[in-house]
């Protein structure tokens, strides 16, 4: 019950929130916060709840922030059909992937994760012709909700939200119902989950391509927001390791531990920047060097991430 | 070890600094620094090994996975941060001299790397197969509690073997440096380019990883002059894929060894 009145807490607040705030830095960080929280959980529902660790997350985000573009400069058409395109080909995507994690283990499926998203990085810098190449494409602004060109940052933290919620909910699916005890199952043994008739391969694959999909919906979504889609930012290993690193110092494997590790990861990053981001670019590695030591020091001396501290208080 | 440090290009990219800097200050040749940093990186490799790598060296492969990532995130921006992002050059007396070898001209440098990264692996090979302690280091990879029991200090044999492979690719920055410019995240194109070969020869096997290496180079070579150079590390990393794909063990591993969860 508890863990319900903690999600019912951040969630109210969250939404609230763009009641009472009006400072546009803030409600700024609000949304990226959402946004990142919520492709941290996608991530999660592969790497925490499947055991599926993917470090190539960042192809899947990048796929829903190119369709997005795509859709508006090249095809003129309603980002929102960019949002569905974009989940469509990262399902199809994570699909292949999903078929790679069942042949490979441990580090090698991580190696092949990143070997996909430096394709796909490959490919959209230099395909010049259809997506700009590493110039990175501007995004239309169009304004109306239709075309997702909202300059009221209060609609984004709703809109976020709404996918927050979505992803949350089907987190809490995932550690409440038979087909979630079965990937757990899978996750910790697989060979005795096969042996008990679990259909490991095809629940692997299906967590995988759920996963993949809404991170596209996230990046789509970043994409329209941002207003701008760098191929070297949105396919970078460095993009991948932050889901990860989210989901991990909230809770691997927790409904509401990702969006918890978001807060933390966001608003570090976001006050870095701002404190040393203007003293010349190359300080920006700050914070990236304390993300590094986050993530060693999180996985040896606090696996359970910060839903780990609530559970023993 | 069947560990897979991920941090690997990013001990790379310090020895290609380590020869920048020695030439830039001290006007160190790289090939008199190579003489200083063997040790140096043996003694890096031992103080990253006991200062990050013995806690988790036995834990799960995703504690291993994140830790090695977190380190190579760390050294990458820790180098950003103190040397900043240029891209630097190591600018030798002979850095224009070539080489011809019966029509096939070669940078003399490019050559120099070459004879020694040969040597280097044929010492290593020798070493690993004829040394006692290459024994041991293999008997340990290979059932670390039956080594245990055959009374192999195991903790000494994996902090050593850590150390060895940082010292190699330490060398091996060192040596890269008069032919590639140096910039923080230099050891990436380079690691890839090694997991592949690993990958392509199967674990463990460094006779593979040395013919593997030699097939690279040749897709990479003809995938340049047919398709273009722009396109060449795709054309690898997909041919990386489909070995993943159709044979994980690569050409001369053991068929299912990768699902020992290597």
């Amino acid at each position: 019950m508890r863990t319900y009145a903690q999600a019912f807490v951040f969630f109210a607040a969250a939404g609230l929130a763009p009641l009472v705030v009006d400072d546009a830095f803030l409600l700024d960080t609000l949304v990226l916060i959402l946004v990142w929280g919520c492709a941290a959980g996608a991530w999660n529902i592969a790497g925490g709840y499947a055991g599926q660790i993917s470090l190539g997350h960042s192809a899947f985000f990048g796929l829903g922030a190119y369709a997005a573009a795509l859709c508006g400069v090249r095809w003129n058409i309603s980002p929102w059909y960019g949002v569905a395109i974009g989940a469509a080909v990262a399902t199809a995507a994570g699909t292949v992937i999903g078929f790679l994690a069942n042949r490979l283990r441990g580090p090698y499926f991580v190696i092949a994760t990143i070997a996909v998203s430096q394709v796909l990085l490959l490919g959209a810098a230099r395909w010049r012709g259809f997506t700009a190449g590493s110039e990175g494409i501007p995004v239309p602004f169009r304004a109306g909700f239709w075309t997702l060109g909202i300059a009221d940052k209060r609609i984004w933290v709703w809109i976020v939200l709404v996918l927050a919620l979505v992803v949350y909910l089907l987190q809490l699916y995932l550690e409440r119902s038979r087909r979630g005890f079965q990937l757990a199952a899978v996750r910790e043994d697989e060979d005795a989950a096969l042996s008990l008739g679990v259909r490991a391969r095809r629940l692997k694959v299906a967590a995988i391509a759920a996963s993949a999909a809404f991170t596209a919906v996230c990046g789509a979504l970043w994409a329209q927001y941002v207003g701008f889609v760098d191929p070297l930012y949105v396919f970078s290993v460095d993009l991948s390791v932050r889901f990860a690193l989210a989901a991990i110092i909230g809770g691997l494997g927790t409904a509401l531990g990702p969006f918890l590790g978001s807060v933390l990861v966001t608003t570090v990053e976001t006050w870095l920047r701002a404190e040393f981001g203007g003293l010349g670019s190359h300080l920006v590695g700050l914070y990236l060097i304390l993300y590094g030591t986050a993530l060693i020091l999180m996985v040896r001396y606090a696996p359970q991430g910060l839903m780990g501290f609530f559970r023993k208080s | 070890m069947r560990v897979v440090n991920f941090a690997h290009g990013e001990f790379l990219m310090l020895g290609m600094y380590a020869a920048f800097w020695a030439f830039t200050l001290l006007h160190a040749d790289p090939y008199l620094t190579l003489v200083v940093a063997v040790p140096l990186f043996l003694a890096v490799g031992w103080g990253s090994y006991a200062l990050i790598m013995r806690p988790i060296v036995h834990t799960s492969h995703n504690v291993q996975v994140f830790t090695t990532v977190g380190l190579s995130i760390v050294l990458q921006n820790l180098a950003l941060v103190l040397w900043t992002g240029d891209a630097r050059f190591v600018r030798t007396s002979y850095y224009a001299s070539v080489i011809n070898l019966g029509g096939a001209v070669m940078n003399l440098a490019q050559a120099v790397a070459f004879v020694l990264a040969v040597a280097a692996t044929a010492a290593l090979f020798a070493f690993m197969r004829f040394s006692y302690t290459g024994k041991l280091m293999r008997a340990t990879a290979q059932d670390r509690s039956a080594a245990m029991l055959m009374g192999i200090d195991t903790g000494r044999i994996y902090a050593l073997t850590w150390s060895v492979g940082i010292a190699c690719v330490g060398a091996a920055g060192v040596l890269l440096a008069p032919v590639y410019p140096v910039y923080p995240t230099a050891g990436l194109q380079f690691v890839l380019i090694a997991y592949i070969a690993v990958v392509l020869g199967g674990l463990g096997d460094m006779a593979g990883a040395l013919i593997a290496a030699l097939i690279i180079a040749a897709v990479e070579v003809i995938g340049s002059y047919t398709i273009g150079t722009s396109w060449k590390e795709m054309l690898y990393l997909l041919l990386f894929i489909a070995i993943l794909v159709v044979r994980p063990a690569g050409f001369f591993g053991q068929r299912g060894s990768e699902t020992l969860g290597v």
